[in-house]
């Protein structure tokens, strides 16, 4: 009992010890917390952003109502009638009537209108779950004047505060030139970026009357499967005449899990992106925490020569490690959530545009926290266990004189080369094999951790070179010292040299990306103007261009959502959109990847088909592989080209027009392209006058192009976002550790003032020396993030997304990185030398040496 | 006289069920802030805009069994006692009501779109026996094909729950109700001629007379048909009771909610009893009518009898809805009719957006018989 009382003794009194230590350097602490907190901090924003999409995958649920068991579209067109609805309805089924559809406002900018019977939406939504009310009990929906179609639509909080920077008005919108008042409402209804209007608005609204654009049907009993639910709806269906062949029943649990495989690659890339930035902060935490226990180093010794047992030593620094990982947990877990909801509106347009995914407001979870917590305590014990054995196993004998380290570095340093070369030779071998983006991911993985390990002997070998040519005297010296620095530096220079490389590479994919999606464009459009209008004005459109003499040419485009099963294998169904386009607009604007011999023959005689590039890398089909359509059954065809399309990452499939007319699939076009002889303006006000067709729905070669690059910068917006906080976190680890590290040497510089260098000399040395390590770090940068760059190009979005791109090498996006690293280098070493200046020189002498 | 349940629901702004709450409530300052928006609202305010009801207006039939879209609240009740063959006795409810969301003033902004209405329907169904009450709802806005009454041959519907007449009268008609749990078609035949309740179908709520509705009823009804509970279909036989009310305001402010029966007596003749609760005894109102197959009948009630009529519960039961008097005592002197009653399920919640206490009763003493009783504003 006596001893074990003992042990708590002395184990507080090493806390008290440690803890006055940091009193005094509140350096070493913040910047360990700091390392901390980054790295968390980055870790759960992602997390939390990711963990929140992925939910809302597994929970579309209608607009202010539950989750629909299965779905009602027609197989071909856009609408199905209203009749349908009423027969499903009065037959007893729990169903909404949903409409949606594009509207524009004043300006030309389109919005997305939801519809539904929201009477059905909300009763249907409390008979399925009783507790839904008190969670949106605070909701005061204008029932009254829905109902009545008054010119109203509801919004979230945080969609009307996004129209508000837009539009400038906070209480009206003008839409398809109706103005309409906005009701917001709570964010709990899930309304995500959505207009809601009822139905009795949005038909007029749309030009939809008597039409919907799906009805949701709700399982009302819970044994009841979603087949039999189907076979039930058909049924009921036929019996009231219906054709239900003609329909396409889609069950929400479908929905889901495609949407989930469709987004999977975008959430990896998000997690590898947080893991980077996480191991980014953990070197800054384990430089801080190395260079507290070297500053120690003396003290611990005299401790244990004063009688205090290793096992006590080494346990309050265990204490000591694990109360600043959950300070640091805690602050960068909170900050975290705050980065969230910042990067979730970001990820939320990011994900409506490239794959229609609505996202939902989620809450964040304390296991969150805890696999944080579990992650950066395992993080930093491995990393600081060898540190602190070594630690407590130093000789008492060997007294309280500084060890030489050196020798020890120089050997760890040669290792790390050796493993790094290692690693690379082993990923140089294995990217030849791999045929999948996860698999490709984890070689990244590998090299990320490789790369930095090159960095000190690297270092070393430069300054040795130079060391020879340097004339003797004061210039020796720096070289000598720049040796000795490399060593505390090289953590934080490791961790600036990651975050170089992937800002290098991800600037060197978002550049290459742009520059190939503007030639596709210039490519895939040759029209003037391109227009989509609704199924039941195509005719009319028709007749009108045919009657206009300066249209010089009409081309046509039919699109319907198919799927596609190898002959081979007809069970597993791929989801596709069906396109076909008239033989001119096929030769002249399909930008191919590969193409078979003889294909053109082929493809005209219905017995071949293009396909997208996306969907031949994702499914693996090539050229003569034997396919099946959905909608053309009775057709085996082959895969005789290969297209690029960066439009779209749904797979999609071009078959020639003779085909599709052969075919059972709608004969009047989806959309047509014109080109016009004359000023477009007058042909759009024609077209919106004659067939009051809004100008949402035409759009000129330029708009297009225009929008492709905005939804393009949008889709990048939140890797890039990452990508420049890693670099900041980087940066501010460079800052500490530069401070830490000029701090440290203030007694040999004052020694070196004593000896008769005058202080800009000594500036000069400093930063020369400082800039120099930068420098060269840059320059290991400069082929690592080419590489980098070059395999997340050719390798992680060519298998994830199915897009080749030609890579573009960008010097300017180089520079600018290069100049933040030295930029916040300078200030780093700065700081410290203008303390140094304040303050008498006896004092710097006194301070203890590195 | 369901009328408790609508009136409760709509004019008592402490709404504490689940749907009114969700859909028709908001906090008092928003009240302030949002006039003439939300049910809670309406009910909260004067009928103002919508029509009164007056003393002296003749009711005319069959237009009066329609719509009366210009009333804000109206409601088509069906309560039955019934026997299915194996001689269990089971009590089936149906109600479909009618809200006007605006006063008729008010015009809708495209007339063109069936969607586009003033109207909400809610209907409740019931079964219910000695050891379950199953219950289901459906709402829906007044739409010619999801929820309308009309004419030729008479209908009320909510999408696949209807009264399906044969002809511009009331009867003979089929009323059908589907649901996953229960269903019921019942075919109902009457030949008495329609009951108008109070002064000659003017129905006063309070002794003042400060609110009131137009209330007449059929409780002369037979009828044989179908029940299925969970997927057990039973032949059915009995008599059924109809009431058709509608008013735009139905209680005063202090009053807190209501009490009603419907009597089917041995000797052929039945009785409608209601009390609407004040904050005392004093203050409850009873109303009443004695009536008879050949279409006469009596009407008595506090204001010109006084005293004349008691309602007394005598037990009193804990539901999950509130502590409700599933016994009663009942007399009226000036009829000879002292009555004890005792629910068949005393758990008879309507747990429904709009909830109450709705269930068969038995008839003991002075006379024998079955019946239905109501309760609503028991917490």
């Amino acid at each position: 009992m006596k001893t074990d009382a003992f042990a708590t003794r002395r184990l507080l009194l090493c806390l008290r010890l440690f803890a006055s230590h940091y009193r005094h350097a509140p350096l070493q602490a913040s910047a360990i917390l700091l390392g901390i907190m980054l790295a968390v901090t980055l870790l759960i924003g992602v997390y939390a952003t990711n963990a929140n999409a992925k939910q809302s995958y597994g929970n579309v649920s209608e607009l202010l109502s539950k989750q629909a068991s299965v779905s009602i579209s027609h197989l071909t067109q856009d609408t199905i009638n209203e009749a349908i609805y009423f027969t499903l309805a009065n037959a007893g089924f729990d169903a909404i009537a949903s409409i949606e559809g594009v509207a524009t406002d004043e300006q030309g900018r389109l919005w997305r209108v939801n519809s539904s019977d929201i009477i059905a939406a909300i009763s249907t939504g409390l008979a399925q779950d009783e507790q839904a009310s008190s969670s949106v009990a605070s909701v005061n929906i204008p029932l009254a004047e829905l109902l009545a179609g008054q010119p109203k639509v509801l919004m979230s909080a945080s969609q009307q505060e996004r129209i508000n920077k837009v539009t400038n008005q906070s209480q009206t919108i003008t839409l398809n030139n109706i103005p309409l008042d906005i009701v917001t409402i709570d964010e709990q209804w899930g309304l995500g970026s959505a207009l809601l209007a009822d139905i009795s608005l949005a038909q007029p609204l749309l030009n939809m009357q008597g039409k919907l654009s799906y009805i949701a049907v709700f399982n009302a009993d819970k044994s009841e499967t979603d087949s039999e639910l189907i076979t039930r709806l058909t049924h009921t269906l036929t019996q009231a005449g219906v054709d239900s062949s003609q329909l396409r029943f889609t069950t929400q649990a479908s929905e889901g899990e495609s949407l989930s495989a469709l987004t999977a690659s975008f959430h990896l890339n998000l997690d590898a992106m947080s893991m980077l930035a996480f191991v980014v902060g953990l070197f800054i935490a384990y430089n801080g925490v190395r260079y507290s226990l070297m500053k120690r180093q003396k003290l611990l010794v005299q401790i244990m020569q004063q009688g205090v047992d290793r096992r006590t030593v080494m346990l309050a620094l265990s204490i000591e490690i694990i109360s600043l990982v959950f300070m640091g947990c805690v602050l960068g877990f909170i900050v975290g959530l705050q980065l969230s909801q910042w990067l979730q509106p970001m990820v939320a347009l990011t994900l409506e545009q490239l794959y229609g995914a609505k996202l939902l407001p989620g809450n964040w979870q304390w296991q969150w926290f805890a696999q944080a917590l579990a992650l950066t305590l395992s993080a930093a014990f491995a990393a600081c266990i060898p540190m602190l054995l070594s630690l407590v196993n130093t000789p008492l004998a060997q007294g309280a004189q500084k060890q030489p380290q050196n020798k020890q570095f120089n050997i760890i340093h040669r290792r790390q080369f050796i493993i790094a070369v290692i690693l690379l030779l082993l990923c140089t071998v294995a990217f030849a094999f791999t045929e999948q983006y996860r698999h490709s991911l984890v070689l990244l993985g590998a090299l990320v951790v490789a790369i930095p390990l090159l960095l000190p002997q690297c270092l070393h070998w430069v300054v040795n070179l130079l060391s020879a040519a340097m004339p003797k005297g004061l210039w020796q010296y720096v070289v000598a010292e720049t040796k000795e620095i490399i060593a505390p530096l090289a953590l934080a220079m490791m961790a600036i040299l990651l975050a170089l490389c992937a800002n290098i590479a991800m600037n060197t994919l978002v550049g290459s990306f742009e520059i190939t999606l503007k030639k596709w464009l210039d490519a895939r459009l040759h029209a003037d103007l391109y227009i989509r209008p609704n199924p039941n004005q195509m005719e009319a459109l028709i007749i009108l261009l045919a009657k206009d003499p300066k249209v010089e040419a009409t081309y046509e485009q039919w699109t319907v959502d198919s799927s596609l099963s190898r002959a081979k294998t007809p069970q597993t169904q791929v989801p596709i959109n069906l396109v076909s386009r008239d033989h001119l607009s096929l030769t002249d604007t399909t930008v191919f990847k590969t193409t078979a011999d003889n294909f053109w023959p082929a493809f005209t005689a219905g017995h071949s088909i293009m396909i997208s590039e996306p969907l031949s890398i994702k499914y693996q089909l090539n050229i003569g592989d034997k396919v099946q359509l959905s909608q053309l059954q009775q057709h085996t065809l082959t895969v005789g080209a290969i297209y690029y399309d960066y439009g779209n990452p749904k797979g999609e499939v071009l078959i020639s027009q003779s085909l599709w007319r052969q075919s059972p699939l709608p004969t009047k076009p989806f959309s047509l392209a014109v080109n016009y002889q004359g000023e477009l303006s007058t042909l759009q006000n024609n077209i919106s006058q004659q067939l009051n067709l809004s100008s949402a729905y035409m759009y000129s070669q330029q708009r297009i192009k225009t929008e492709a690059i905005t939804i393009f910068n949008k889709t990048f917006s939140i890797t890039v976002v990452l990508n420049s906080l890693t670099l900041l976190v980087a940066a501010i680890g460079l800052f500490s550790a530069c401070v830490m590290l000029t701090q440290a040497r203030q007694a040999p510089l004052a020694r070196l003032y004593a000896l008769g260098v005058s202080r800009n000399q000594l500036r000069l040395m400093v930063v020369v020396q400082m800039l120099f390590i930068v420098l060269l770090t840059c320059l290991v940068a400069l082929p690592m993030g080419a590489l980098l760059g070059y395999l997340l190009i050719h390798k992680v979005t060519l298998q994830a997304f199915g897009w080749s791109i030609a890579m573009i090498w960008d010097w300017a996006a180089y520079g600018q990185v290069v100049v933040i690293a030295i930029i916040s280098c300078l200030l780093a070493v700065s700081l410290p030398l203008y303390w140094q200046t304040r303050k008498p020189l006896i004092s710097s002498l006194q301070q203890e040496a590195l | 006289m369901t009328s408790v349940t609508g009136k409760k629901v709509f004019s008592i702004s402490v709404v504490t069920m689940a749907f009114a709450t969700l859909l028709f409530a908001c906090s008092p300052a928003q009240e302030a802030h949002e006039p003439s928006t939300t049910i809670s609202n309406m009910s909260a305010q004067s009928s103002a805009g919508y029509s009164d009801v007056v003393q002296g207006k003749v009711l005319q039939f069959p237009r009066d069994h329609l719509a009366h879209n210009d009333y804000k609240i109206e409601w088509w009740y069906l309560t039955a006692n019934l026997t299915t063959s194996k001689g269990e006795d089971v009590g089936v409810q149906w109600t479909q009501f009618r809200i006007g969301m605006t006063p008729p003033t008010e015009q809708l902004a495209t007339t063109e779109n069936d969607w586009s209405s003033n109207q909400l329907y809610m209907a409740h169904a019931a079964v219910t026996s000695k050891d379950a009450h199953l219950t289901a709802e459906k709402w829906s806005r007044a739409h010619p094909k999801l929820a309308s009454v009309s004419p030729s041959p008479f209908t009320v519907h909510l999408q696949n729950w209807q009264w399906q007449s044969q002809s511009d009268d009331l009867f003979p008609a089929t009323l059908t109700v589907n649901n996953p749990a229960f269903h019921y078609q019942l075919q109902l035949t009457s030949q008495q001629p329609v009951q108008l309740q109070g002064d000659s179908g003017y129905s006063s709520k309070s002794a003042d007379q400060a609110v009131a509705s137009y209330y007449y009823s059929q409780p002369f009804i037979d009828v044989t048909g179908e029940i299925t509970r969970h997927g057990v279909t039973e032949k059915v036989s009995g008599k059924a009771w109809l009431d058709r009310e509608w008013s735009s305001q139905f209680l005063t402010k202090a009053q807190q909610g209501w009490d009603w029966f419907s009597l089917r007596l041995n000797d052929g003749s039945t009785l409608m009893a209601f009390r609407l609760r004040g904050d005392t005894e004093q203050d409850h109102f009873y109303s009443a009518r004695r009536m008879y197959a050949d279409g006469s009948g009596r009407n008595i009630n506090s204001r010109d009898n006084p005293g004349d009529i008691d309602m007394q519960p005598t037990q009193w039961q804990q539901t999950a809805l509130g502590k409700h008097p599933i016994a009663w005592r009942i007399s009226i002197n000036s009829e000879a009719i002292d009555l004890t009653t005792q629910a068949v399920n005393p758990n008879s919640d309507m747990l429904v957006s709009t909830s109450y206490w709705e269930g068969p009763i038995n008839i003991q003493g002075s006379h024998q018989g079955q019946g239905y009783m109501e309760l609503t504003g028991y917490r």
